[in-house]
């Protein structure tokens, strides 16, 4: 019998695994590359803290230079100047808005004859230009050259009386005088047409006549506007004060970090020569602390001045106001002036309650981190380029995002969970066949062509969409840009409608066909088991596909980047809905707006990787409530 | 009318293969009819013709003879499917109630058939549930989850649901297969309670249920209908040799 | 009492008209969508087509798809003939017409020569990408389906895999930007002052230092790997675990190892189903601008990648145009005028040409291994 152990004892059993064996390696490193998935997603997560947890104590300076330089103060008079001005916008909009409503026939005919003429001057302008440049026109050069420079001109001009846009307000006599007109002239004219400056004459006689029933309201306008001359200029000549005091304390940072940064590179050096060299460096970068306290004693010797100033701007306003018309005639003029009439009480309170905040104002108070944080998180605005001051403030951004995923949602839930019960309940096989590729093809389609296509066909459709007088009663119409937040909802709509609607369908399609068969048995028609019993049934995982529809949209970039305007401001909502047809920014726009021009390292920077934490957290926050319903549904 | 179902020379198939062959017999009101066979016999396929729930798969078609039911032919131009699937229910073998309350289950049928006033729907499931013998166990809890019931209960309320509309004709495809022999007893005696009121037609793969509760049976097999007659002839006395190989065992 | 009559319907069923009018909506809304997509992709072909087709032989206009992006000057000479010629050329007929004058010169960057750059840099970026997410992708899938027990660390797993998926990819670009560009390890002789961390070697003066490998090729696929990562390994996965487990059982019960299981009795069967997937993993690559902003992509370059370099390696370094970026600059950053036209839609209808292509041909393939695959 031959031993079942030939070995000798040490090297064990023949069934038994020898140490660390091959296998066992193998097996090691393809658990290596399972962990690599955890360690990108911490390394994501410790670099995105990294950049942007220094942002705090950055803002958190700026904060403190902003008081104790004095712009704090000042900005407490400039606000209620910038209040002013808007106030007198309004004012100035709801003025012109009325004069040019009432004359806008005349307007709109003197703006499309107008722009027949650009069009045509367009056109035919080089060659003309050409032509008049031409030495033989004028000294009888070359003739030959101006003979063909003139075939030119005449078949450009030929060819450009064909291509001008319509002119709907215009009379078929009308427009065919001005063709005729530009026909017949030389080639060497360049004065406006009679009929174009015959209907711009119209149309500036019909302003003047419609502007004086409202010649009170101009001088009310005026007087208002003048009443702020005062608070401007002083706010002016503190604002030069402040900026030097500012710029001085800058300095005076950024070579206390140089200072610091060569003191550790001596602590480092090896060389004593070279470490000496340092030191000596460092001692020469030690500025002298900038004199702050003197600027700001002969700052706050300004305050009785600034309360001064305040107080008779109320005055006057307070005079000024009761003499505006109580309404309008046209409804966007009369929007204007609401919204001016609603904006005065609170501009008075502001001014009144301003001399008490001026004289209460120190530099002295204390700026902690908290303040950064509560800046950041609140803010209303976002600026930067430092002329006066950078205010990183996340709320015009949020607004943004969230007002366009407004729009896309509104559009997109209804079409993919339209879609998707259609599909999935009522459409006949070949009918799947067709919408399903396409719908899977839209989905494919990069975000960078769909924001191509915003930018250039879609916003200008819309726009022009909007001039239509019929259309006239929308609010927001006719639209100003067109690249805002409307036109990039509608684009992420399409976008995310792939998003839901394969979701749904897949919802759908996982509820067991025993409840469609079971309500079918009990005489439902195919209407009433879809609304019934199928959607119900599939709740939860339609939810989860609006959800993730939601997070495709807020973390979309390129599409919000070309397409919503890009400017950072709160939208207008004294247009109410029409606050939604006005440009805006985003808070993923931002970091690929801006991080390819801020300096490394510096607080704007770290800034866009606070935000960038902000779009991680809420979109994973999004995601992870999905996921619960898609999970919670599998019963 | 005493017959409450007439199946006239009925053949079907699904697509090109075919599932029924010349398939005649009469059911009578009132009674049970079970139909027995071996798997894949056509009795579920049969069954399934009678409310048109077949339609549902595409391929699925009549190739000759029809089915009357009383006396009107369902599968003419004009039927009314939905008043059809109204007067003949149905209970599937896997007990499938929706992801409702065991109210809204029962009141499903009633909703979609246009009724809305609440008492008469408290009524109509008070009815429905105590009928499927059901009432004592859920009377307390109608609104919650009826996914929080046995299967067993499941199964009755499923029946609750398809007897809550009041039809003639009750079809039972296998009810009892995914039931424990407990809830299969109850719901062998709710079948007799239950043929007072209605015509049921049962299909069932276990012949000591089928003997137990019908009153006429039919023995299918390969799609053609071997015998039919009174449940004690074929299980006693059947003429069919097939039917007796199958009754004592020798195959299925 | 039961009418029999009742079962004929008499007239339309009760509510029919409800019916067919919630029907027409949906139906009129699914049809919408379609005839939206189809009008806005028809304008991009419709004038993008003039850019990249032409009547003759071979129907391809290849100068565009071969030239280099150039500048394009668009001038009238002294007879008014308009003139549109890009950077090289122009710089030709000046040289050629020396002392001409010419008229209403202006100037449109990105506009002139082709889009050969952009489309070489995608497409090295691609591969580059791919072949990282398929090596790492692949291996963690097979970690995940064939040797993975429940346990904390595949839990751990699991839940990353979930949250990468979920990350914007702005973020991501951001992620790129500060790793791999500003924090990856190089090692070179002198490293730069603001090194995350030196560690020096003991070789003479060289040293390991983590100061990022800038703007490159390197940075731009690792960073797109990064962000695919998540669905490579999911759909791996389900092709790993398509392979029926007969097949796993039938190996191990003679003797065979895990990873000998693996090798030749999983992975060959699941092949087709990665190589599937990873095509549409392509199609998302490809598309992609956010992540490669400011990791890899440049506007404008005047060589191909591997033009110009000291050594074949450099190209890792280099800097490359992409076709996503290039559709991004055409768009947001030069006035629109006939003469850009060309250039911006047909870059447009190439890239979604590229897309469609890549992503019918993963449609197609996958139902091709559906009917394929029965085991």
């Amino acid at each position: 019998m031959v031993s079942p152990n030939p070995q000798s004892e040490s090297s064990g059993h023949r069934f038994q695994r020898r140490g660390f064996s091959f296998e066992r390696a193998i097996r090691f490193f393809f658990a290596s590359n399972a962990g690599l998935t955890i360690f990108i997603l911490l390394l994501i997560i410790v670099f995105l803290l990294r950049e942007g947890l220094g942002f705090f104590p950055g803002y958190r300076r700026e904060l403190e230079v902003y008081r104790i330089a004095g712009l704090e103060f000042v900005d407490i008079s400039r606000k209620n100047l910038s209040a002013h001005e808007q106030v007198t916008s309004l004012l100035n909009r709801a003025y012109q808005a009325e004069i040019n409503g009432k004359c806008c026939n005349e307007l709109r005919r003197s703006q499309e004859a107008s722009a027949l003429y650009s069009t045509f001057s367009d056109q035919v302008g080089p060659t003309r230009d050409l032509i008049l440049n031409n030495p033989a026109a004028t000294t009888g050069g070359d003739a030959g050259m101006l003979a063909v420079l003139r075939t030119n001109y005449e078949a450009q001009r030929a060819k450009a009386l064909t291509n001008l846009p319509p002119a709907p307000h215009l009379s078929v006599a009308e427009r065919q005088e001005l063709i005729d007109s530009l026909r017949n002239r030389p080639a060497e004219a360049t004065e406006e047409p009679p009929i174009v400056a015959k209907l711009n004459a119209e149309f500036a006689a019909a302003r003047q006549s419609h502007a004086e029933p409202l010649q009170k309201f101009r001088e009310t306008i005026d007087n208002f506007e003048s009443a702020g001359m005062d608070l401007g200029s002083i706010v002016m000549e503190m604002t030069e004060s402040v900026t030097a005091t500012k710029e001085a304390l800058q300095t005076a940072d950024i070579l206390e970090k140089d200072r610091k940064t060569l003191l550790a590179a001596a602590a480092n050096a090896k060389d004593p020569i070279e470490r000496e060299k340092l030191i000596a460096d460092a001692k020469a970068a030690l500025a002298e602390k900038p004199d702050v306290e003197g600027p700001m004693a002969t700052l706050m010797e300004k305050k009785p001045d600034c309360v001064k100033v305040h107080e008779q701007l109320v005055t006057s306003v307070g005079e000024i106001f009761p003499n505006l018309p109580g309404s309008l005639t046209q409804a966007n003029a009369s929007r204007y002036l609401k919204a001016a009439t609603a904006a005065w009480p609170v501009l008075i309170s502001d001014l009144k309650a301003t001399p008490a905040k001026i004289s209460s104002w120190t530099h002295t108070e204390p700026v902690p981190l908290s303040a950064a944080f509560i800046s950041f998180l609140t803010g209303r605005s976002w600026v930067t380029g430092g002329e006066w001051q950078d205010f990183y403030g996340i709320i015009p951004l949020a607004v943004g995002s969230l007002m366009i995923a407004i729009v896309a949602l509104t559009i997109a839930i209804p079409v993919g969970i339209g879609a998707a019960i259609y599909v999935n309940q009522f459409a006949a096989p070949r009918e799947q066949a067709l919408v399903k590729p396409v719908i899977e093809f839209i989905q494919a389609i990069p975000s960078v062509v769909l924001g191509f296509l915003g930018i250039m066909v879609f916003g200008t459709i819309l726009r022009e969409i909007s001039t239509f007088d019929s259309l006239s009663w929308v609010p927001g119409f006719p639209i100003d840009e067109r690249l805002n937040i409307f036109t990039a909802g509608c684009l992420l709509a399409l976008m995310s409608v792939p998003t839901i609607f394969s979701l749904a369908e897949d919802a759908l399609n996982n509820v067991p066909s025993a409840y469609a068969e079971a309500s079918e048995a009990l005489g439902a028609s195919r209407l009433q088991t879809a609304f019934r019993v199928m959607v119900p049934a599939a709740f939860s995982g339609i939810l989860a596909a609006v959800l993730l529809g939601l997070g495709r949209v807020i973390g979309e970039t390129m599409v919000v980047l070309l397409v919503a305007g890009n400017r950072i401001k709160i939208p207008d909502f004294s247009e109410g809905i029409g606050a939604f047809f006005q440009p805006s920014h985003t808070l993923t726009g931002i970091i690929a707006q801006e991080l390819g021009e801020v300096p490394l390292g510096s607080v704007h920077y770290r800034a866009l990787f606070v935000i960038g934490i902000t779009l991680f957290v809420v979109v994973l926050g999004i995601n992870a409530t999905a996921h619960h319903f898609l999970t919670r549904k599998k019963k | 009318m005493s017959t409450a179902i007439q199946i006239q020379n009925l053949s079907f198939a699904y697509g090109s293969k075919p599932a029924l062959h010349d398939v005649s017999l009469d059911m009578p009101a009132r009674k049970v009819t079970a139909f027995i066979g071996p798997s894949g016999c056509g009795k579920s396929t049969l069954i399934r013709c009678i409310n048109r729930i077949n339609d549902r798969i595409s391929t699925a078609h009549v190739t000759a003879g029809t089915i009357k039911v009383h006396g009107i032919d369902i599968y003419r131009e004009d039927i009314n499917i939905q008043e059809l699937r109204r007067r003949v229910g149905m209970v599937f073998q896997k007990y499938n109630p929706f992801a409702k309350s065991i109210y809204e289950n029962v009141a499903y049928g009633l909703r979609i058939g246009g009724m809305t006033n609440r008492s008469d729907l408290d009524d109509a499931v008070e009815k429905a549930l105590r009928n499927a013998a059901l009432w004592d166990e859920v009377g307390d809890r109608l609104h919650t989850s009826a996914f929080g019931l046995s299967g067993g209960q499941q199964q009755r309320l499923c029946i609750a649901r398809a007897i809550a509309t009041e039809p003639e004709i009750l079809l039972m495809d296998e009810p009892c297969a995914a039931l424990d022999p407990l809830a299969t007893l109850r719901i062998e005696e709710l079948i007799s309670e239950l043929k007072k009121k209605f015509t049921i037609v049962i299909v069932t793969h276990n012949m000591a249920q089928a003997a137990r509760c019908s009153d006429q049976t039919a023995f299918m097999y390969l799609g053609k209908l071997v015998e039919v007659g009174p449940t004690m002839k074929i299980f006693e006395n059947p003429s069919d040799p097939q039917t007796e190989a199958y009754i004592t065992g020798s195959f299925g | 009492m039961f009418n029999p009559e009742n079962l004929i319907r008499k007239g339309l069923p009760k509510g029919y008209f409800k019916d067919m009018f919630v029907r027409g909506l949906l139906g009129g809304i699914t049809y919408l969508m379609v005839l939206i997509a189809v009008l806005l992709f028809g304008k991009i072909i419709i004038d993008g087509a003039p850019a990249i087709f032409t009547s003759k032989f071979p129907f391809v206009d290849i100068e565009f798809l071969t030239a280099k992006n150039e500048t394009l000057h668009v001038f009238d000479d002294a007879k008014g003939a308009r003139h549109q010629l890009p950077a090289s050329k122009y710089n030709e007929y000046i040289t050629a017409h020396a002392g001409q004058q010419i008229y209403n010169e202006q100037t449109f960057s990105y506009s002139g020569g082709g889009i050969a750059g952009p489309i070489v840099g995608t497409a090295l970026l691609t591969c580059g990408s791919i072949i990282l997410a398929l090596f790492f992708g692949v291996c963690a899938a097979i970690y995940l389906a064939e040797y993975a027990k429940q346990s904390p660390f595949i839990h751990a797993v699991r839940l990353a895999i979930l949250n990468l998926a979920g990350i914007p990819s702005i973020v991501f670009g951001l992620f790129g930007f500060s790793v791999f560009v500003l924090a990856a390890p190089v090692i070179t002789a002198t490293p730069v002052d603001r090194s995350l961390l030196v560690i020096p070697f003991f070789i003479e003066g060289w040293a390991l230092s983590f100061q990022g490998w800038n703007s490159s090729l390197m940075a731009g696929c690792a960073t797109l790997a990064c962000m695919i990562l998540p669905v490579v390994i999911t759909a791996s996965e389900e092709s790993l675990r398509a392979v029926p487990q007969g097949f796993r059982d039938a190996s191990l019960a003679m003797g065979g190892t895990r990873w000998q299981t693996i090798r030749k009795c999983v992975l060959p069967y699941s092949l087709p189903g990665i190589l599937t997937s990873s095509l549409l993993a392509i199609t998302r690559v490809a598309g992609e601008t956010a992540p490669i902003m400011f990791t890899a992509a440049v506007a404008a370059k005047d060589d191909f990648p591997w033009e110009g370099l000291a050594n074949p390696f450099d190209i890792l370094s280099s800097q490359v145009q992409a076709l996503p970026y290039h559709i991004y600059t055409l768009a947001a950053r030069i006035p629109s005028s006939e003469y850009t036209q060309r250039a911006q839609f047909g870059s447009v209808l190439v890239f979604l040409i590229l897309v469609a292509v890549l992503s019918f041909g993963s449609m197609l393939l996958r139902a091709k291994m559906r009917k394929k695959l029965k085991w």
